[in-house]
C-alpha cells in the first residue's frame, strides 16, 4: 500500500496542479485579455524584427542584394569569421576606439548619474518650503528630448562658446581657449550632457525608494548613537540595494546603446565625432549601415547583443540575493 | 467597469501609436494642389478638351527634398502651369529631409512602395540604379535634348560609370564659388581682379586681409567647416582637382586621391587654416554657422554656393539675411586656379522614375516639363540653384553674382560615378575628419607626413571598398 501510494503521489499532485493551474488561469481571464494586445505587439515591433536580423546576419545583403532583401545570397557565418578574423573588414575600421570610448562613457556617466541623482535625492527628501517646486524643477533636463541636448551643447562646447567663456575668460582655469569637439577632449564633451540629462531621472527613482524607507529607524540609530555617514553606509544604501541594482542594470544597457547626443552633436549625424567621441553605435551605424553591408552590420549587432547578455549575467549574479529578496 | 474603460483605451493608444508609427514616413508634407483638383472637376465635365495622351485621371507621388524655404508649396507652384494645361493629374508632395531620406528611399526601393517621382542627389544616383530602385530612361532622354542640353558634369552622374543606360534627368545644380567682402578687400588695398586667379595671389589676398579691423573688430581672412559638417568631401576635393589630383584612377580601379598631387591640394587648403589665415575656432563649426560668420562679418571670404547669395538677398523677416552688412558688400568668384587648373565641386539633383510606379508614363511628362526652359528657370528663382540646363546656365539674363557660379560649373568636377559611391564618401570623410584634427593641433604634430599618414589610410579603406 505505502509503496503503491508513494508512487502516485506526483501525479496526483502534478494533476491537482493542473487544476489548480486551470482554475487560475480562468479566473484571471480579464487580466490575460488585457495582456493580449501587448503580446500582439510586442512580437510585431520586437520579436520579428529581431528574427529578421537574426537571419540577415547569414545573409550576404549589401547595396547590389539589397533589392533580394530576406531571399540575398545565405552566406552562413561568412559575416561573423570576417568581423572577428578579417582586420580589413570595413566594420573593424575604427572599432577599438569606439570600444574604448563606450567602456570609458558608459562607466563614468553610469557613475555620474547614479551619485548625482543619489545625492539631490537625498536633498529633496527633506522637509523644507518649495521642495514640489525644486523636484520639478531638477526634471527639467530630463525633460529635454535627447536631440535637443546634442544640439545645443554642441553650441556651448564651441570654442568661443560659452563653455570656454566660464571657464578660460571667468575662471582663468586654462590659458588657451581648449578645443572641446575635436580631438581628446571630445569624450567629455559627450560625457557630461548625458549625466546632465540622464540624473533627474535617477534622482526621481531613487526618491521614490528613499520614501518607502521609515523614518523611525534613523531616529533609532540616532539614538544608538549612529552619525549621518554611518546611517547612510549601513541604513539608506543597504535598503536602496534593489532600486540600485535594477538602475544598474538599465544605465549599463542605455549607456552602452548610447547614440543621440554624439550624432546630433557632431554635424547632424554628418561629421566624425573622431578617435576620442565615436561610440559603439555610432561606429556601427557609420561602418555596416553607413556602408550599406547589412549583413556584416546585423552579425554585429547579433554579437553586441550577445556580450550584453554576458554583462546582464554577470549583473544578476552580483545582485541575485537582492533581486530574489523582492 | 473602471477597468474595462482604462483597457479599452490603452488598446486604442497602442493602436494609435503603431498606426501613427507606421504613417510617420509619408504624412510629412501631403498637399495636393488647388488647380489639379479645380481641374479634375472640370475635367469630368469636358473630357475630350485635353489633348495629353491620357486624360484618365492620375495621382502622381512625389518626393523632393528641402530645394527652396517652402519646399512642397514652391515645388507645386512651379509645376502649376503644367497642372493648369494637364487637369487629370494631381501630384502629391512629400518632403524627405536629407538626414532620413537615404533610408526612406532604399526601403521604398526595397519593398517598391515609393512615389511615382523620386528627386536624388546627384551622388546617389549610380546607388540607387545600381539597387534596381529607379527606372532607365535611356531611350527617352531624347526627349528633354539628351546628353548636350545638360551641363556635362552632372550628366555624368546619370549613369553608372563603365555602363551606358541612362537611369535619370538633372533638375538643378549647384556649385561652390568664393564669396568675398568687397569693402573689406578695398580697405586693404587687394586688386579683386588678380585676387582670385592662382593659388599664390589668393593666399596673398588672404594675408593682406587678414586681421584688417571692420567696424572695430578684427575680422579673419578665412572661414571654413572643419569636421563636423555635411560638406568635409566635397570642401577638399576641389583642392584635389585643382592640385593635378583626383578621387580614382580613370578605371576607377585604383585609388589616386593619396598621390603626391592629391596630397599637395589637401596641404594648401588645410594649410590656409594652419597658418592662421582661419579662425580655428571655426574648424568645430558646420557649413551653415561659417556661412552665418560671413553674414556677421567674422570673416572676409568663404566658399559657399548660389544659396547664400539667395539668402542674402532674401528679407531678415523671411529668415534671410539681406539686413546684413556683407549683405550689400559681397562678391562672388570662382575657386583660384592651383597647378592643375581650376575646379570646383558640381552638386545638384536629379529626377527619377521608381521603378515600383504604377503611372511612369505620366511619371516621364512630368519630368519633360520640369526639366524645360519655363520650369527649370521658375524653380532656379525659389530655390536659389543653378538650373542645370546649359542654354539656362549661359542665358545673358543671370545677374552677377550666379553669372559668377555658371562660370564656375565650367570648371566643375564630380565623383566618380560608381554604385559605391556612398560608402567611399563615408570612409573619405571619417579620414578628411582626422585630417582637420591634425590641423586644429589636437592629434599630433601638422605636417606632409602626418596628413600624408591620414590620407594613406583612407585610400586603403576606399580600395577596400571599391574593390568589394
Amino acid at each position: 500500500m505505502g509503496l503503491h501510494t508513494e508512487k502516485n503521489l506526483p501525479v496526483k499532485a502534478a494533476a491537482s496542479k493542473r487544476a489548480v493551474w486551470r482554475k487560475r488561469v480562468r479566473d484571471n481571464k480579464f487580466a490575460y485579455m488585457l495582456m493580449v494586445p501587448t503580446i500582439i505587439f510586442m512580437l510585431l515591433v520586437h520579436l520579428l524584427p529581431m528574427i529578421q536580423g537574426f537571419w540577415m546576419s547569414f545573409l550576404k545583403l549589401n547595396q547590389f542584394t539589397l533589392g533580394k532583401y530576406l531571399k540575398a545570397p545565405f552566406v552562413g557565418i561568412d559575416n561573423y569569421v570576417g568581423l572577428l578574423f578579417n582586420s580589413d573588414n570595413p566594420v573593424r575600421q575604427g572599432l577599438n576606439f569606439a570600444i574604448r570610448n563606450t567602456a570609458i562613457y558608459a562607466v563614468i556617466v553610469t557613475i555620474g548619474v547614479m551619485v548625482m541623482g543619489l545625492m539631490m535625492a537625498m536633498l529633496l527628501n527633506r522637509d523644507f518650503p518649495g521642495r514640489s517646486i525644486a523636484r520639478t524643477a531638477m526634471l527639467l533636463p530630463w525633460v529635454v528630448p535627447s536631440y535637443v541636448v546634442g544640439v545645443l551643447w554642441g553650441f556651448m562646447w564651441q570654442q568661443n562658446g560659452i563653455i570656454n567663456y566660464f571657464l578660460v575668460d571667468v575662471l582663468h582655469l586654462y590659458a588657451e581657449k581648449p578645443f572641446w569637439l575635436l580631438g581628446p577632449n571630445t569624450i567629455w564633451a559627450i560625457i557630461i550632457p548625458t549625466i546632465w540629462r540622464g540624473w533627474p531621472f535617477l534622482m526621481v527613482i531613487f526618491l521614490a525608494g528613499l520614501q518607502t524607507i521609515p523614518e523611525d529607524i534613523y531616529e533609532a540609530a540616532t539614538i544608538d548613537g549612529a552619525g549621518k555617514l554611518r546611517q547612510f553606509w549601513n541604513m539608506t544604501l543597504p535598503m536602496l540595494k534593489p532600486v540600485i541594482a535594477v538602475q544598474l542594470l538599465f544605465q549599463i544597457i542605455n549607456n552602452v546603446y548610447s547614440y543621440n547626443i554624439v550624432s546630433t552633436m557632431f554635424g547632424n549625424g554628418a561629421g566624425y565625432p573622431g578617435e576620442w567621441g565615436d561610440l559603439l553605435m555610432t561606429a556601427l551605424t557609420r561602418q555596416s549601415f553607413g556602408y550599406w553591408s547589412f549583413g556584416s552590420g546585423s552579425a554585429a549587432s547579433i554579437m553586441l547583443m550577445f556580450a550584453m547578455l554576458m554583462i546582464v549575467g554577470v549583473w544578476y549574479r552580483a545582485f541575485r540575493t537582492e533581486l530574489n529578496a523582492q | 467597469m473602471k477597468k474595462t474603460a482604462v483597457s479599452i483605451s490603452a488598446l486604442l493608444m497602442a493602436f494609435s501609436v503603431v498606426v501613427s508609427g507606421c504613417g510617420g514616413n509619408n504624412n510629412s508634407s501631403n498637399s495636393a494642389n488647388n488647380g489639379g483638383k479645380q481641374g479634375e472637376s472640370s475635367a469630368t465635365t469636358a473630357p475630350a478638351a485635353s489633348k495629353a495622351p491620357s486624360t484618365e485621371p492620375v495621382t502622381l507621388n512625389a518626393w523632393v527634398m528641402p530645394n527652396s524655404p517652402k519646399p512642397d508649396a514652391d515645388f507645386l507652384k512651379t509645376l502649376d502651369p503644367y497642372l493648369k494645361e494637364h487637369p487629370n493629374v494631381t501630384v502629391k508632395v512629400t518632403v524627405l529631409d536629407w538626414g532620413s531620406a537615404w533610408t526612406k528611399i532604399t526601403t521604398a526601393a526595397t519593398s517598391g512602395e515609393g512615389p511615382d517621382l523620386l528627386q536624388l542627389g546627384s551622388t546617389w544616383v549610380p546607388a540607387i540604379a545600381s539597387m534596381g530602385g529607379i527606372d532607365k530612361v535611356t531611350d527617352k532622354v531624347a526627349d528633354v535634348g539628351g546628353a548636350e542640353a545638360f551641363l556635362p558634369a552632372i550628366w555624368k552622374t546619370t549613369s553608372i560609370a563603365g555602363d551606358s543606360e541612362v537611369y535619370g534627368v538633372p533638375w538643378f545644380v549647384d556649385a561652390r564659388a568664393i564669396y568675398y567682402r568687397t569693402d573689406v578687400f578695398k580697405q586693404a588695398g587687394v586688386d579683386t581682379a588678380t585676387a582670385f586667379k592662382d593659388w599664390d595671389s589668393f593666399k596673398s589676398a588672404l594675408q593682406a586681409v587678414n586681421g584688417q579691423t571692420v567696424d572695430g573688430k578684427k575680422i579673419a581672412a578665412l572661414g571654413l567647416p572643419g569636421k563636423n559638417d555635411w560638406n568635409v568631401v566635397h570642401n577638399i576635393f576641389p583642392w584635389i582637382w585643382a592640385a593635378g589630383g583626383d578621387v580614382l584612377s580613370e578605371d576607377n580601379k585604383n585609388v589616386t586621391f593619396n598621390e603626391d598631387k592629391g596630397l599637395d591640394g589637401v596641404m594648401y587648403y588645410t594649410g590656409l587654416a594652419a597658418e592662421g589665415l582661419v579662425d580655428k575656432a571655426s574648424l568645430e563649426k558646420n557649413s551653415s554657422q561659417i556661412e552665418g560668420d560671413f553674414g556677421d562679418g567674422k570673416s572676409a571670404v568663404i566658399i559657399s554656393g548660389p544659396w547664400l547669395a539667395k539668402n542674402f538677398a532674401t528679407p531678415k523677416a523671411n529668415g534671410g539675411m539681406d539686413d546684413k552688412k556683407a549683405a550689400k558688400n559681397f562678391a562672388v568668384a570662382p575657386l583660384p586656379a592651383g597647378p592643375g587648373g581650376q575646379a570646383t565641386f558640381v552638386g545638384g539633383s536629379e529626377l527619377t522614375v521608381f521603378s515600383g510606379s504604377k503611372n511612369k508614363e505620366a511619371t516621364w511628362e512630368l519630368i519633360k516639363y520640369l526639366t524645360s526652359d519655363e520650369a527649370q528657370n521658375a524653380y532656379a528663382a525659389v530655390s536659389g540653384q543653378l538650373p542645370a540646363r546649359l542654354s539656362l546656365l549661359e542665358s545673358p539674363d543671370l545677374d552677377a553674382n550666379m553669372k559668377a557660379f555658371s562660370e564656375a560649373t565650367k570648371y566643375g568636377r564630380t565623383y566618380p560615378a560608381i554604385p559605391q559611391w556612398g560608402p567611399t564618401e563615408t570612409a573619405l570623410q571619417k579620414h578628411f575628419a582626422n585630417v582637420w584634427d591634425i590641423v586644429a593641433g589636437v592629434k599630433g604634430k601638422y605636417s606632409r607626413e602626418s596628413v600624408k599618414e591620414e590620407l594613406d589610410s583612407a585610400a586603403a579603406e576606399v580600395k577596400a571598398i571599391i574593390n568589394q
